[in-house]
């Protein structure tokens, strides 16, 4: 059977998940800028209330110094989430309507639904708490906590899922 | 929407799945990736004009480094993005575009187009091999100026197409 010339929507959940995930994204960009200083001053505040975690030593030039590379950081966070949020759902969209399309056993379907729209909807969110835990955690350790519990699983799941897809849709290109 | 060819749609889902792969890996692997790029210098000196004098050799290094690094991370986004721009802009051409023979050529354009990414990966190697300013230049007029033309004809061609086209009729026929 040859698959079908027109595109099939995937499941609305999925789309929906999708949707949210520009909003979010877009919200997220938004608030970036307009809420930029009140941002900046919570991590500044978190910051100094974690002295030890930061390598502060109480000498102002070299604080600041130290502060403000953390608050880049805090903020390269933030702005790498609204950029993969907003690219990741659009991977989800366009990944999930190529498996619903064309993966016609319901198990492999399933699951590469599952692991295209978890693993991309998961993974921006990971940047998020990159930036949440900077001010508490310092810059490294929040990122290790960030990679371990967020990107690895979540950026694996999408990678293997597209992996998974194309090899699908080369073996369809092959039988043909 | 119609569905584009399957080696099209196989393109699309390649170029954005090495994306993500290239960000995964550039992620893990940057400060192995930093040290085979400073090898990689070391072992071409005369093609990077290292002089000997430290300070002047260690600026050359950062700045090839750099130029390295770039190029691995412009890879990664921009394949996320021309994949995307594959799979929709190949959809609106199968939804759209009558003629068979312009279809062909449209897809043709995208499709290269949509390996625009590879361009970078070819400048982080270059600049390795081939020193800095060569190395970028080959790049961009041999490799990135004709996959990135190749994607902007497409798009040029699929918005002419879509300008000149009559609106469909409305369904019951009025």
């Amino acid at each position: 059977m040859a698959p079908i010339d027109t595109w099939r929507l995937p499941p609305r959940g999925v789309l929906l998940a999708a949707v949210l995930l520009l909003v979010v994204a877009e919200v997220g960009g938004a608030s970036m800028s307009r809420y930029k200083l009140e941002l900046a001053r919570w991590a500044r505040t978190g910051m100094l209330a974690h002295p030890d975690v930061h390598g502060l030593v109480g000498v102002r030039d070299v604080d600041e110094r130290t502060l403000d590379e953390a608050l880049f950081r805090f903020d390269a966070g933030l702005r790498l989430f609204h950029m993969h949020a907003e690219g990741m759902a659009l991977v989800v969209i366009a990944s999930t309507t190529v498996v619903t399309t064309l993966a016609r056993s319901t198990l492999p379907r399933r699951a590469l639904i599952f692991l295209l729209t978890v693993g991309g909807v998961g993974y921006p969110l990971g940047y998020l708490i990159w930036s949440a835990l900077i001010p508490a955690y310092g810059v490294e350790r929040s990122k290790a906590i960030a990679e371990w519990l967020v990107w690895i699983p979540f950026g694996g799941a999408t990678i293997l899922g597209l992996l998974w897809l194309a090899g699908l849709t080369a073996a369809l290109l092959a039988r043909r | 929407m119609r569905r584009p060819p399957l080696v099209v749609v196989f393109v699309a889902i390649l170029v954005i799945a090495f994306g993500e792969l290239g960000g995964a890996v550039l992620s893990q692997l940057r400060p192995a990736t930093t040290r085979w790029a400073a090898a990689r210098i070391a072992a071409n000196p005369q093609v990077h004009g290292l002089t000997g004098s430290p300070e002047y050799d260690d600026t050359v290094r950062e700045q090839t480094v750099f130029a390295t690094e770039a190029g691995l991370s412009f890879f990664h986004t921009h394949a996320e993005g021309t994949g995307l721009v594959l799979f929709f802009a190949a959809t609106l051409v199968a939804s759209v575009v009558r003629p068979r023979a312009l279809r062909g050529v449209l897809y043709a354009l995208l499709t290269v187009g949509a390996l625009f990414p590879l361009g970078y990966l070819f400048y982080a190697f270059a600049v390795l091999q081939l020193g800095r300013e060569t190395g970028i230049e080959i790049a961009e007029t041999w490799v990135l100026t004709p996959l990135g033309a190749s994607a902007i004809v497409g798009l040029i061609g699929l918005a002419v197409v879509l300008a000149r086209r009559e609106p469909a009729a409305a369904p019951g026929g009025r």
